[in-house]
C-alpha cells in the first residue's frame, strides 16, 4: 500500500536517477506497483509531490526545533536562527533534491510554485515569533513597517537557500556564518536602532516647524 | 592599571548575554575587502594623527609623542577589536611583549584580551548537532547556552555530567580561514609598528601564522593537552583539568571546570606573600620543566589562560600555543644564559652566528657592536638564573629590562630583523613568564630546572 512518504520517495529516486520528471503519472505510479488511483489519493500532480517534499522539510525542522530543552528560553532572534540552523543542517541530507527543484524553478521575482506550501508554514511560524518579539519589545513595534518584518525574513530564507546551494566549504561551514550574521543584522533592523530617533526627531522637528522662522533661515 | 581591572573577565554568565553583544557581532566586517577596507581606513587616521602631531610640534616644539602613541593605539585597537580572531590574537600576542610597544598601545591592547563577542545559543546547537548529531542537553545532563567566558577564537560554557562540572569550549565557525587574510592584513602595521622591512618580517609572520593555525585544531589541542598535563602531572601546585576527547571534536573542547580565580582577581583579594611566591614558583616550575625538559612549551603566558585555585594552586586551561624547540636552537641559545659561555669571545660570536642574531655579511665594526649588544641582552635575560632564587618584585630588573628594549628600538641598527624565528615565541613566553611572575611580587626559586647545555661550539 502506498504512502505519502513512500511515494515521496520513490518519486525522489527517480528524478535523481532520471535527472528529470517521470513521463506520466501512470509510468511512474506502474513502476512503483501502485495504481494511478492511489497516487492521486495523495497528491494531485507531481508538482504537489514536489511542494509536500519541502513543506515537510519546515514542519520536520519546526517539530525538532520545539523539542529542544532550549526552545523556552529562546527570544525571537534565537527562534528565527534556530529554524535556519535545523532546517539547512536538515535538508542536507537530501541536497541532491534540493538543488534539482532549485535549480528548475524559473528566475524572477515571484515566489517559485515549489516553495508555496513551504512559505505558507514559514510565513506562520514568523508570524508567531514576530509577534513575541513585539509583545516582549525585543523588537520595535514600527507603524507600516512591523508588518512588512515577515516579508523580510522570507527575503533572507531565500537568499541563504542560494547562497547554500552555492556553498563548497567542508560541512557548509560558511552556511552556518551566512546565517549567523545575516539573520542577526534582519533582527538588528526590527530592534529599535538609531533610524527610530531619527525618525522621531524628524517628527519632533515638523511639529515644533516654528523653530525655522525664530532661527532666520 | 586601573583600567584594566574593569575590563577583567565576567564571573557570572550574566554579563555575555545576548543581545547587546550580537549587535556588536553585527559590525565586524565579514568578507575580505570589507576587512582591508577596515585596515586601509586605519592607515589613513594613523597617517592623519601623525599630522596633527607634527602640525602641533610645529607650535610646541616640546610636545612628547605620548599623545600620538595615544591616538594611534585608539584607532589601531578599534579597527582590531572590530576584526574577530586572528587580528585579535595577533593584537594579544603584541600586548604581551610590553617592552616591545611604548606604553599607551600597551594599555589599549591589554583590552582585547577580554572582550570577544559571543556566538548565539542555535550555532551552539548546531555546532553539537553538526559533530555529534546530538543537541548539547542530549550529551550533557546540564548546558548552560549563555557562554560564561569569551575566549579569542572560542567561547566557554558551563556544563554538568554525572555529578561532574565541566567546561567546553566552542570555537566560532570560519576561524582558521580568517587567518591567513587576516594576518596579510597586519602585516603593513606590524611593519610599520616594528620598523622591520617587509621581506624580513614575512619569516616571523609565517612563524605565527603556522602556530595561529595550530591553535584553531580543536582535535590537535586535546591530544596536546592530554599529553602536557600528563608530562607535567609530578610538578608541586600545577593542577589541570582532565579533557574529554570523546566529548570534544574539531571545534568542540570538553574539559573538568576549573574552579579558580583570575589572576587580576587573585591578586585583588591581597594574597599573602607565601601564597604569591607558591603561584609564582609553580609557575616557574612548570614553564621551565616544559622547556628544558619536554623542549617544548605552552608559549601563551597570557594571564587568561591560567586560574588560581582556592588551594592556592596554579591552574592551566589553555595548550592552544605549543612551541617546540629544536636543537639547534635550545643549545646554543640556553648556553649562552646558563654558563660562562659569554666570557669566551669566539665561542659566543659563534653561538650568535648559528641563531642568526651575527648576520654573516656583517663588517668587523657591525660583528663587535652586535656582540656588545647582545652580551648585554642576555645578561638581562639570564639575571633570574645566576643565584639559587630570585625576586620577581624588584623593579630595577624590569626598568633595566625596559630601558634596554627601548634604547634597542631607537637605534637604527636594529631596523632590521635579527635572529632566528623561534626567539618570538621563545621571548614572548620568557618575557611573558616574568611579566606575570613581577605582577604577583612572587620570589622563586630559579633552579629547579636547570637548561641542559653545552660548553663549546
Amino acid at each position: 500500500m502506498a504512502t505519502i512518504e513512500s511515494i515521496q520517495n520513490a518519486y525522489i529516486d527517480y528524478v535523481l536517477t532520471e535527472g528529470a520528471q517521470p513521463k506520466s503519472v501512470y509510468i511512474f505510479a506502474k513502476q512503483n506497483e501502485m495504481t494511478e488511483a492511489e497516487f492521486y489519493q495523495f497528491f494531485g500532480s507531481f508538482e504537489a509531490v514536489e511542494q509536500n517534499i519541502w513543506a515537510e522539510f519546515a514542519r520536520k525542522t519546526l517539530t525538532e526545533i520545539r523539542g529542544q530543552e532550549v526552545w523556552a528560553g529562546y527570544s525571537a532572534r534565537e527562534k528565527a536562527l534556530s529554524f535556519f540552523y535545523g532546517f539547512f543542517e536538515l535538508i542536507k541530507g537530501s541536497r541532491s533534491f534540493a538543488i534539482y527543484t532549485i535549480n528548475k524553478q524559473p528566475k524572477g521575482f515571484t515566489t517559485p510554485r515549489v516553495f508555496e506550501q513551504l512559505k505558507d508554514i514559514y510565513e506562520n511560524f514568523a508570524d508567531e515569533i514576530l509577534k513575541e518579539g513585539l509583545e516582549s519589545s525585543e523588537l520595535s513595534d514600527r507603524k507600516f513597517f512591523s508588518k512588512r518584518y515577515k516579508d523580510a525574513l522570507w527575503v533572507q530564507f531565500v537568499f541563504v537557500l542560494n547562497f547554500w546551494v552555492n556553498d563548497n566549504s567542508a560541512g557548509f561551514e560558511k552556511t552556518d556564518e551566512a546565517i549567523e550574521k545575516g539573520v542577526n543584522v534582519t533582527f538588528d533592523l526590527f530592534q529599535r536602532s538609531p533610524i527610530d530617533n531619527l525618525l522621531e526627531y524628524g517628527k519632533f522637528l515638523v511639529k515644533n516647524g516654528g523653530i525655522k522662522d525664530k532661527m532666520g533661515f | 592599571m586601573t583600567e584594566d581591572k574593569k575590563v577583567s573577565p565576567p564571573a557570572t554568565d550574566g554579563d555575555l548575554t545576548g543581545d547587546d553583544s550580537t549587535s556588536q557581532q553585527n559590525s565586524m566586517p565579514t568578507t575580505k575587502v570589507q576587512r582591508s577596507a577596515r585596515f586601509v581606513s586605519t592607515g589613513i587616521k594613523i597617517g592623519g594623527n601623525y599630522i596633527k602631531h607634527y602640525s602641533k610640534k610645529l607650535f610646541n616644539p616640546d610636545l612628547d609623542k605620548s599623545e600620538l602613541n595615544e591616538d594611534n593605539a585608539t584607532d589601531i585597537y578599534k579597527s582590531l577589536s572590530e576584526l574577530k580572531g586572528s587580528a585579535l590574537k595577533v593584537a594579544q600576542m603584541l600586548s604581551m611583549d610590553k617592552n616591545l610597544l611604548p606604553q599607551a598601545y600597551v594599555d589599549k591592547f591589554t583590552q582585547s584580551q577580554y572582550n570577544a563577542p559571543p556566538l548565539s545559543g542555535p550555532l551552539i546547537v548546531q555546532t553539537f548537532r553538526k559533530y555529534f548529531g546530538k543537541n548539547p542537553d542530549q550529551i550533557f545532563d546540564k548546558f548552560n547556552i549563555r557562554s560564561t567566558n569569551a575566549a579569542s577564537i572560542g567561547q566557554v560554557h558551563e556544563a554538568e555530567l554525572n555529578g561532574k562540572k565541566l567546561a567546553v569550549k566552542i570555537q566560532y565557525p570560519g576561524v582558521g580561514e580568517a587567518i591567513s587574510s587576516d594576518l596579510k592584513l597586519v602585516k603593513p602595521f606590524a611593519f610599520r609598528m616594528l620598523g622591520m622591512s617587509e621581506r624580513e618580517l614575512d619569516v616571523y609572520m609565517r612563524e605565527v601564522e603556522e602556530r595561529l593555525l595550530e591553535e584553531t585544531d580543536y582535535e590537535l589541542e586535546v591530544r596536546r593537552s592530554i599529553e602536557f598535563s600528563t608530562a607535567c602531572a609530578n610538578l608541586d601546585n600545577v593542577v589541570f583539568p582532565k579533557y574529554y576527547p570523546e566529548l570534544s571534536s574539531k571545534r568542540i573542547i570538553t574539559m573538568d571546570w576549573l574552579e579558580g580565580k583570575h589572576l587580576r582577581e587573585f591578586l585583588a583579594i591581597n594574597p599573602s606573600q607565601e601564597l604569591r611566591n607558591q603561584v609564582g614558583q609553580a609557575l616557574w616550575d612548570f614553564y621551565n620543566f616544559q622547556q628544558h625538559e619536554l623542549r617544548a612549551v605552552h608559549a601563551d603566558p597570557h594571564p587568561g589562560n591560567f586560574l588560581i585555585t582556592p588551594e592556592g594552586k596554579l591552574g592551566v586551561i589553555d595548550f592552544g600555543c605549543i612551541k617546540e624547540m629544536p636543537e639547534d636552537f635550545y643549545y646554543p641559545f640556553f648556553s649562552l644564559t646558563s654558563t660562562n659561555l659569554l666570557d669566551n669571545k669566539t665561542e659566543t660570536i659563534k653561538a650568535f652566528r648559528q641563531l642568526d642574531m651575527i648576520h654573516k655579511g656583517d663588517t668587523p665594526a657591525q660583528i663587535e657592536f652586535f656582540y656588545t649588544q647582545f652580551c648585554e641582552m642576555i645578561e638581562l635575560f639570564a639575571m633570574p638564573y645566576i643565584h639559587d632564587h630570585f625576586d620577581f618584585s624588584q623593579t630595577t630588573f624590569f626598568d633595566q629590562l625596559y630601558r634596554f628594549r627601548e634604547r634597542l628600538s631607537k637605534l637604527p641598527e636594529f631596523k632590521q630583523a635579527r635572529g632566528v624565528k623561534h626567539f618570538i615565541y621563545v621571548n614572548r613566553t620568557n618575557f611573558g613568564l616574568y611579566n606575570i611572575l613581577h605582577e604577583l611580587k612572587a620570589e622563586v626559586k630559579t633552579d629547579t630546572f636547570k637548561p641542559h647545555v653545552v660548553l663549546e661550539y
